[in-house]
């Protein structure tokens, strides 16, 4: 029991990760039809920015702010930082592309993931980088039968909040209702005003930043990160984003969710190596029966 | 009908590649036979991919079986290499078939999902090494060299000859099936889906077979690879692998057999050019990437259409033509019904039975009892919403409907898919017009002829002389009914540069090349002006007299449906609200208040 609750605890922890990477490709997904492959290696950079901070001057901002306060400048640094660099990408390489179709996106988006990838491995080196024991809380909480550490617990709420936040934008404010009918419908939505020139900017800020902060919470929980890391999150993240239906902003979360506690529930009762397998298969498993994902995207084909 | 003439430049590149290894030093020869590896595998994605438009980015699963398939049985039981080429091949195509079966039907992006997934099982399940199969990360090594009875290919320039004749013949094979019935299925999948199956094509066995074929030539590529490194690994065949085989088939262009091995050549020679810059390569790569796609979006060398020899360019030549071809139809059909109430089939080509089609708890069509009379047109009016293009998609078998029937001939038709249905005699146009764009005009055309056609993949390869004849005969008849609706000199032109009046036209000389004995046509004078509107009721009533056909429209020009009906069924709401001769529903009230409002 106990076991199966630490499970589940580190199934919605990783789960988080692929939510809040999940939530930047559905957004751009859902508003470009454009799957960003780039995404998950902006989410290492957001891990490697946020080491950078850390480690400059030999963590002169934990000693001096504290734990917390090098953990806070870390996560805004790293939201800041990645979401410029998701907009100067959107700038570079999607927007000229855009006019060519879908498919020469996806190649534009393969060679921005090789290029951010490589660019990351020649600032900071092919070798493992770690984020230092000092800049990272590490004591953990019992509560009775069962404990949870206390950086579980950070990112936990903090995830939680963030999704919160950006559903209620999304789903309750004009600008949300403006974001999904550019999704819906790009053309319409300019001739009716709205502004997809904003909406664009604030996605590609936006996604990018959230996935840079899930970078930062990653490298602390597992506080070992390598410029590789990234296709691996982006590829289960996107998966995650396929399962709840693309183009759908809960969903994606919900996805993102329900992937890490499928995968960590497959590696603690299968086996550690056959885990992506069984992850890989669960969703093919799960699109034959649900061809738009478990929730579904709610685009019909007019005949 | 295709003129061959000596190609100076191809005879060019061919001499060079024949002489280049012996101006060469090893290491270049080495670099030219991954070039002719990758070749094979961007040409094999290029089935899959380009001819067929799907999203395919788990290929290295198939060029993985085919070396660890050639690795297992080469060092476990000593097969000769050469023998396994051709198992590799089969393996990984039942492969691609068991696998691809269960999720072919899935749409563009979730596909591409499902491909990265079985691209990532594979490679996890080689490194998991079940039932010590696959020998883990590590990999399998001591694979021998293939061997033709005592000559061994052993050396760099053999293997450079090997890989590159393999690579002749299999470039020989694929020009072929690409110029075949297969090819345009493919193309036809590719453009547009529902078009395809609306116009005789099994989209889901030719994707299947798009797979399995690629698959297959993908395997060929892992059986050479294995036999010239001696030993597979796992992190071969990763995502990368993958993704690399996309770029080569978007960086040549799409559906481009000569651009597929340009790509592959420049995902060969680009990163030895910037071992200079060693450790950046890949970021130059990736840059390059995103700037080709900048600037070259349509690949580098974009697929040209087969230009096919028109004789008839002139419009004065166009009246004999049209009287000399004579449209042999290879397969006679019979208008047999076999229902026992035959008294109203006989009277009638098509009957629907209470027929109601809902969409989630939105009821399209209630309860339609839709009779169309034999050699007649029966036009189908109302405002927009009242279920019309419903119906006809539930008639051409889009939509299974929720319950009721439809009978086409006496034969209950209810359910079946849309490529089922046209081969037993329907055709149509939509709405929206649906032609295939990137396609030439009479290629558009042909598709109507496809499901009439039954050369196969051997057949198109071999060019036998039955699939000789046989594309002679779909050109043929293609041409004519192009010079019928007047687009004979357009012939080579792509579909989607015609003006849309034009584009009509076409649509329905699509639709009548496939020989139905039933035409239904979704709003055929929308976005016509006047003096069209005329052509084409003059153009309908010709064809009902020439032809054993019987016609169905949905329409709002109210010159059009007086005009030229015999029949007219009124709906609203879902509901037949009223049918009979066009004088009798122009002044029917309940007509006049579904389009107009009731007087207060």
């Amino acid at each position: 029991m106990t076991i199966l609750l630490e499970q589940l605890l580190n199934g919605l922890t990783i789960g988080s990760f692929y939510a809040l990477i999940a939530l930047g490709y559905s957004m751009v997904y859902g508003v470009m039809k454009l799957i960003n492959f780039a995404h998950g290696d902006l989410f290492a950079l957001g891990s490697y920015m946020g080491y950078t901070l850390l480690v400059w001057s030999a963590g002169a901002i934990s000693q001096r702010f504290g734990l917390w306060g090098g953990m806070a400048a870390a996560l805004l640094f790293s939201f800041f930082a990645v979401g410029c660099v998701g907009v100067l990408m959107e700038r570079i390489a999607y927007r000229p592309v855009q006019k060519s179709g879908r498919l020469p996106l996806v190649v534009s988006a393969l060679g921005a993931s090789i290029f951010i990838e490589n660019l990351i491995m020649a600032i900071w080196g092919p070798r493992y980088q770690a984020y230092p024991a000092s800049v990272v809380p590490v004591h953990t909480i019992s509560l009775g039968f069962f404990h949870i550490t206390v950086m579980q617990l950070f990112i936990l709420i903090l995830s939680f909040v963030l999704m919160l936040i950006l559903y209620f934008i999304v789903q309750k404010t004009t600008f949300g209702a403006a974001i999904r009918a550019t999704a819906l419908d790009r053309e319409m939505a300019t001739i009716l005003g709205i502004d997809v020139g904003k909406i664009t900017l604030f996605i590609f800020f936006l996604g990018p930043a959230l996935g840079g902060m899930a970078g930062v919470m990653n490298g602390m929980y597992y506080r070992q990160i390598s410029f590789v890391m990234g296709w691996n999150y982006g590829l289960k993240a996107f998966t995650a984003t396929i399962l709840g239906g693309i183009g759908n902003i809960p969903a994606a979360m919900l996805g993102g969710l329900l992937l890490g506690l499928i995968e960590m529930l497959g590696a603690a009762y299968i086996s550690s190596a056959w885990k992506d397998v069984f992850t890989f298969l669960i969703l093919i498993i799960i699109l034959i029966f649900r061809p738009t994902g478990l929730i579904g995207e709610k685009i019909a084909e007019k005949v | 009908m295709r003129r061959k003439k000596l190609n100076l430049p191809l005879l060019l590149v061919i001499v060079f590649f024949c002489v280049y290894p012996f101006f060469s030093n090893f290491y270049w020869i080495d670099v030219a036979f991954f070039f002719g590896v990758y070749a094979l595998l961007g040409l094999s994605l290029n089935i899959v991919l380009g001819e067929t438009g799907l999203f395919d980015l788990g290929h290295a699963a198939f060029y993985a079986i085919g070396a660890y398939v050639t690795a297992i049985l080469n060092t476990s039981f000593g097969i000769p290499v050469i023998w396994l080429l051709p198992v590799s091949a089969l393996a990984a195509g039942l492969f691609a078939y068991i696998v691809t079966s269960p999720i072919i039907h899935l749409r563009g992006d979730y596909l591409c999902v499902v491909t990265i997934g079985i691209g990532e099982i594979v490679r996890l399940a080689l490194i998991n090494n079940p039932f010590k199969l696959t020998g883990g990360p590590n990999g399998i090594t001591g694979i021998m060299r293939p061997s033709f009875g005592l000559f061994a290919i052993d050396t760099s320039i053999r293997f450079y000859f090997y890989v590159w004749g393999i690579l002749a013949i299999f470039i020989i094979c694929l020009i072929r099936l690409q110029r075949s019935r297969i090819g345009r299925a493919w193309n036809y999948l590719r453009e547009d889906e529902i078009a395809a199956e609306m116009s005789g094509v099994d989209v889901r066995r030719f994707k299947l077979l798009a797979f399995v074929l690629g698959a297959a030539l993908a395997g060929v590529a892992g059986n050479i690879y294995a036999s010239k490194l001696m030993i597979v690994s796992p992190d071969t065949f990763t995502f990368l692998e993958s993704s690399l085989l996309f770029c080569i088939v978007m960086l040549g262009g799409l559906g481009s057999i000569p651009g597929s091995v340009l790509g592959a050549g420049i995902i060969t020679i680009f990163p030895e050019i910037f071992r200079v810059v060693a450790n950046y390569r890949m970021l130059f790569f990736g840059g390059a990437l995103v700037i080709t796609m900048i600037f070259r979006p349509g690949g580098i060398w974009p697929r040209k259409r087969e230009v096919i020899a028109l004789q008839a360019d002139e419009a004065s030549d166009v009246k004999e033509d049209i009287k000399a071809l004579k449209i042999i139809d290879p397969m006679p059909t019979s208008n047999v019904a076999t229902n026992e109430d035959t008294s109203i089939f006989e009277r009638h080509i098509l009957v629907t039975d209470k027929l109601t089609m809902a969409f989630g708890g939105l009821v399209a069509v209630k309860d339609l009892d839709l009779v169309v009379g034999h050699g007649k047109i029966t036009s189908i009016i109302g405002p927009n919403g009242a279920g019309k293009t419903t119906v006809f998609n539930v008639v051409t078998g889009i939509y299974k409907p929720v319950s009721g029937k439809v009978y086409f001939e006496g034969k209950d038709i209810t359910g079946l898919k849309p490529h089922q249905i046209t081969s037993l005699g329907i055709a149509r146009t939509f709405q929206n017009i649906r032609l295939f764009p990137n396609l030439t005009c009479i290629e558009n055309v042909m598709a109507g002829l496809h499901y009439k056609m039954k050369s196969y993949v051997v057949s198109s390869i071999l060019r036998t002389d039955s699939q000789k004849t046989e594309e002679k005969w779909a050109f043929d008849t293609a041409r004519y009914w192009l010079m019928k609706v007047g687009l004979g000199n357009v012939g080579n032109e792509l579909a989607k540069n015609l003006p849309y009046g034009k584009q009509k036209m076409l649509e329905l000389a699509r639709a009548l090349s496939s020989m139905p004995r039933l035409l239904i046509l979704d709003e055929p004078s929308s976005g016509l002006n006047d003096r069209e509107t005329e052509d084409l009721m003059i153009f309908l009533e010709n064809i009902l007299d020439e032809l054993d056909i019987s016609i169905l429209l949905i329409e709002h020009d109210m010159n059009l449906v007086m005009g030229i009906s015999h029949w007219v069924v009124a709906m609203d709401m879902g509901m037949k609200i009223a049918e009979g001769k066009p004088s009798d529903i122009y002044n029917h009230p309940r007509v006049i208040e579904a389009y107009l409002g009731r007087e207060e």
